[in-house]
């Protein structure tokens, strides 16, 4: 046994990995800066574990690895500031996996067009299927402000599904 | 219910976050209404392409095995707390029916409050935070006869400006508890009546305050975006009555 396996944060880990690196990839957007990203929160969840103070252990993992995306989200922007064209995440595997499904392809590019405060909350309900209140504790907003993120996302791809123009509220 | 007040619960209804009185509700009107159910089946299209199995990305196997590879600087921050293995039981005994395990450890103290704090603002947003309306406590004590465990003390105090509004039932973790609420101007005031033995502090979060009442020998939460000497004042006549 390593040291890794014997502490429970690697338990954590290991346990919910799939839907941290689902969470990683529609943030980030491409396997090395979800992976990394997963991995950055492995080490900080690690160093933060003694600060675990109870509740779903889930929702802490996944805040973590949320806050590791959007450090690494931050970071980009102020590379891409320094580049001329904004590089678009590919979407190539999962159009792969769809088999040239075009509606499949479609709906996951909807999905990526969306801001992140309404994809993420989707991505945890719907890819993730999180209660309320562990959207809540992972966004680390009211349970009020999750219910209006999903239904402005859902409204959203709503519209882009039926290819109405898009409405600025 | 009626088109207006079922169309902003649809959603919740979908994610199964209503109580179950809010969804009978709900599915009595739906059976009668051919545009809330168009509504909720656009709502259902949304979920049914994004549950997909294809935009579900499953993590490479290179990550799980750099994380199982990674050694930690300080292992001895990373060694399960001792209260884990008991949060741990509990939550199985718990989920077995137990009901009297949140009160072990002071873990499971915090979530309680967290818990008092998301029902208070499921109400809130749901179209009415009671079940029975009614500002005679000879109506509302009743009501929660069979309904829970220990029908709680009801008074009304009005004089005071603290008028009885209704109760409702809600969930403390998966226990169902009564809840009392009234009114105090602007002011919807929840009060949780939880299991004797339920250990809880007084907190704040986001606005709203959680003080806690002895309310004839059942600990109780008040719950509202009251100040605190408004809260003072309702913890007082629940007190002393």
């Amino acid at each position: 046994m390593t040291a890794t396996t014997d502490t429970w944060i690697g338990e954590l880990a290991q346990q919910h990995l799939d839907a941290a690196y689902n969470l990683g990839r529609w943030l980030l957007g491409n396997e090395q800066d979800a992976s990394d990203a997963v991995h950055d929160a492995y080490v900080r969840a690690a160093r933060a574990a003694h600060t675990y103070a109870g509740g779903n252990a889930r929702a802490w993992w996944l805040a973590i690895v949320r806050n590791c995306c959007l450090a690494k989200l931050a970071l980009r922007k102020r590379e891409t500031h320094l580049r001329a064209v904004e590089n678009e995440p590919s979407i190539a595997d999962v159009e792969q996996r769809a088999e040239a499904d075009q509606r499949r392809a479609q709906v996951a590019e909807q999905l990526r067009a969306l801001p992140v405060e309404f994809r993420e909350a989707l991505v945890l309900r719907e890819i993730e299927d999180l209660s309320y209140r562990e959207i809540a504790d992972v966004l680390n907003v009211p349970i009020g402000t999750v219910m209006s993120r999903l239904s402005r996302g859902r409204a959203m791809l709503q519209r882009a599904f039926t290819g109405a123009p898009e409405k600025t509220a | 219910m009626n088109c207006e007040t079922t169309l902003p619960l649809l959603e919740a209804y979908l994610d199964n976050e209503l109580d179950r009185a809010d969804a009978r509700e709900v599915e009595a009107h739906l059976d009668t209404c051919e545009a809330c159910r168009n509504a909720l089946g656009k709502l259902d299209d949304v979920r049914r392409a994004l549950r997909d199995g294809a935009l579900k990305f499953t993590a490479p196997p290179g990550l799980r095995e750099r994380i199982a590879a990674t050694q930690l600087a300080n292992p001895e921050h990373t060694r399960r707390p001792r209260w884990f293995s008991v949060a741990a039981a509990c939550a199985l005994a718990f989920g077995a029916g137990g009901m009297s395990m949140h009160l072990l450890n002071s873990p499971q103290h915090d979530q309680t409050a967290h818990d008092v704090f998301a029902s208070h603002w499921r109400a809130l947003a749901a179209t009415s935070p009671i079940d029975v309306a009614s500002s005679d406590r000879h109506t509302v004590k009743p009501w929660f006869a069979g309904k829970v465990a220990q029908t709680p003390v009801v008074q009304d105090f009005a004089d005071h400006g603290f008028a009885l509004y209704g109760g409702r039932i809600d969930y403390v973790g998966d226990t169902r508890v009564p809840v009392l609420v009234y009114k105090h101007g602007q002011h919807v005031i929840d009060v949780f009546v939880l299991p004797t033995g339920t250990s809880l502090s007084s907190s704040t979060d986001q606005g709203y305050r959680l003080d806690t009442v002895d309310l004839g020998g059942q600990p109780a939460a008040i719950v509202s975006d009251m100040d605190a000497a408004e809260t003072a004042k309702l913890r007082e006549l629940l007190k002393g009555g």
